[in-house]
């Protein structure tokens, strides 16, 4: 089992696989830097799709040997995303990053009916591996970035997205903690309808390879002390393995906070794709994009 | 503690004070003659409101001895009915069962608000069956009362059936919430209530009683059926409870269980300050002493 980023990268150097990597307008320095130590430690290819000119310069000035990256050149941003999709589809590349261009603008392209990778009526969503010193393993937590407010079917769908991922990190059945403002069932809160809904489903095997239970709150979730004191009867036992989120606003804050105040790492990914999407804000260090490299590779 | 048959109903009253019941409009041969016979085995203390000569000609008809019962003589049937509800209310009397008049107009004053016999909590229809290839009593709900009960009136109902059972002595009766299928299914409503109704139950919101649900009905009365589809439920094969869907699916079973299994039947209201006997004109004479046996037992 996996217990940390750094592990999962020593997992994917144990592979010796070499993942051809698609970024879409890739002159950014974070990304360059990433990409490029996941070449140099061999586990990835790099396909860089921009403007050539200006990828060359961060690689002058970041000591990066430029024949190391393959550089194709597109004018704009849309064309760049358009060009990673494409050779995704066409099996040249085996993961898709998303470089300097908007969120939105990109994913238009890999959703795209005719030439996106989307899988044939998947739920797009985002699966990430957050790595707190304050926790004994990592801990997966969905969807801090994509839907903003899941339903009951999407949040089916995050469930086994996350429970696909946990097992590429060795762990056979993971805990699910559906989390909430509180342990209770109430029919006037949505969320914990749709909990108790999902519970029942993984206990009939309709949700496969998982202990889940919820609605929990975060305590209940990963804090044993506070089983104890609560008295709550939960198969997750504050052990989880995965924290679902009820909304994007609840998931996004988390992991941030944690990797402000708490010196958290953050790898994730898109998933109900064909193969691997990173998306990753610009603003995010060059670390968490080798970690989100490393993981996609682990995934592809 | 299960009860085998309704013979272990008499060993329950048996055990208790002589419980009084009052006999709204009396003057009916089918619960007359259910009534005398209960308390010719001293299971009740009748207490006939009602045309008194009436009750007499019955009587002398059917060559029944009333030597020292007590009959009130009210001829008009509203207030018969009104004059039985305020003894309950004023405690001279422990059960409440209907005569020659409509079941609307018997509801109409124990709902009353001043001198009624509400709790606050939802009346409900609760039978009990002894059914040959059944290895105990299996009580039904709601089959007569509740037509189409949401989620709220579920959980009244769980609580009223569940109180009742405690009182018969079952510490924690196992409680099968019934669908058409034992899988979550969205587009089946009871299915979805019954999750909840489970998790209600985990999270200590229904106690004393072990609830699963969605069980079909062949996995909620049969073991090996439960074994053979694979389902790991407590109540799964042992059901002492089984909570319909609507009145629609519990009438018919109710009826099938009566009229092509020949079981026995018992049915009460709860959710008032006293068990209510309430049987209809189509129900055997044999039902009707059940019932009157079943509200004694249930009556605290």
């Amino acid at each position: 089992m996996i217990r940390s980023l750094s592990e999962m990268v020593e997992k994917v150097h144990s592979l010796k696989k070499k993942h051809h990597i698609a970024v879409a307008w890739a002159q950014d320095p974070n990304s360059v830097v990433a990409i490029h130590r996941a070449v140099s430690e061999g586990f990835a290819e790099a396909i860089m799709i921009g403007r050539p000119a200006e990828i060359k310069k961060i690689c002058n000035s970041h000591d990066i040997d430029v024949q190391s990256l393959n550089i194709v050149e597109a004018d704009n941003e849309t064309v760049a995303s358009a060009k990673a999709v494409s050779l995704a589809r066409n099996g040249e590349a085996d993961i898709v990053m998303k470089g300097l261009v908007g969120t939105d603008k990109f994913l238009k392209e890999v959703m795209d009916k005719d030439k996106g990778i989307m899988k044939s009526g998947a739920v797009l969503s985002y699966v990430g591996a957050l790595e707190i010193p304050a926790y004994h393993k990592l801990i997966f937590i969905s969807d801090p970035a994509v839907i903003p407010f899941p339903n009951l079917d999407q949040k089916i769908e995050m469930a086994r997205y996350a429970i696909e991922m946990t097992q590429r990190f060795g762990i056979r059945k993971p805990k699910i903690a559906l989390i909430g403002a509180s342990e209770k069932m109430s029919r006037h809160f949505r969320n914990s309808v749709d909990y108790a809904i999902m519970c029942k489903m993984a206990e009939r095997g309709q949700i496969k390879d998982c202990i889940m239970d919820g609605p929990l709150d975060l305590f209940l979730a990963c804090d044993r002390k506070s089983i104890e004191i609560k008295g709550v009867q939960t198969p997750v036992n504050g052990d989880a393995d995965i924290l679902l989120f009820p909304s994007l606003e609840s998931c996004n804050p988390f992991y941030k906070g944690l990797m402000l105040f708490a010196n958290a790492e953050l790898a994730g990914l898109i998933r109900g794709t064909e193969k691997p999407v990173i998306v990753m804000s610009r603003s995010e260090s060059e670390k968490s994009k080798y970690y989100c490299i490393a993981l996609s590779c682990l995934m592809a | 503690m299960a009860l085998k048959n309704m013979g272990d109903l008499k060993n329950i009253v048996a055990d208790k004070p002589r419980k009084k019941l009052v006999l709204a409009a009396a003057q009916d041969q089918h619960s007359l003659g259910a009534v005398l016979r209960a308390w010719n085995d001293s299971i009740i203390e009748p207490i006939l409101i009602g045309d008194k000569e009436g009750i007499q000609n019955i009587c002398y008809e059917n060559g029944y001895d009333i030597t020292g019962l007590r009959i009130i003589h009210e001829p008009d049937l509203d207030m018969s009915i009104e004059m039985a509800v305020k003894m309950l209310n004023n405690k001279q009397a422990d059960i409440l069962m209907k005569g020659k008049v409509g079941t609307s107009s018997l509801l109409k004053c124990v709902l009353n608000k001043e001198w009624g016999l509400r709790t606050g909590n939802l009346l409900s229809h609760i039978a009990l069956f002894e059914v040959e290839t059944y290895h105990k009593l299996i009580a039904v709900t709601d089959v007569a009362m509740n037509i189409a009960p949401n989620l709220k009136d579920k959980i009244a109902i769980v609580n009223n059936s569940v109180s009742f059972l405690n009182r018969l002595g079952y510490t924690m009766p196992k409680v099968a919430v019934l669908g058409a299928v034992e899988m979550v299914n969205e587009n089946m409503g009871a299915t979805l209530d019954a999750a909840l109704l489970s998790k209600m139950n985990q999270r200590d919101q229904i106690r004393h009683c072990i609830i699963d649900g969605p069980l079909a009905f062949d996995n909620a009365i049969s073991l090996e059926s439960a074994k053979h589809k694979g389902i790991k439920s407590e109540v799964a094969g042992d059901t002492d409870l089984l909570l319909m869907p609507d009145i629609e699916v519990g009438n018919v079973l109710y009826k099938s269980l009566v009229f092509f299994a020949k079981a026995k039947v018992a049915s009460i209201i709860l959710g008032a300050l006293v068990p209510i006997v309430l049987t209809s004109r189509s129900d055997s004479e044999q039902a009707k002493y059940d019932s009157i046996l079943l509200s004694a037992a249930a009556s605290k």
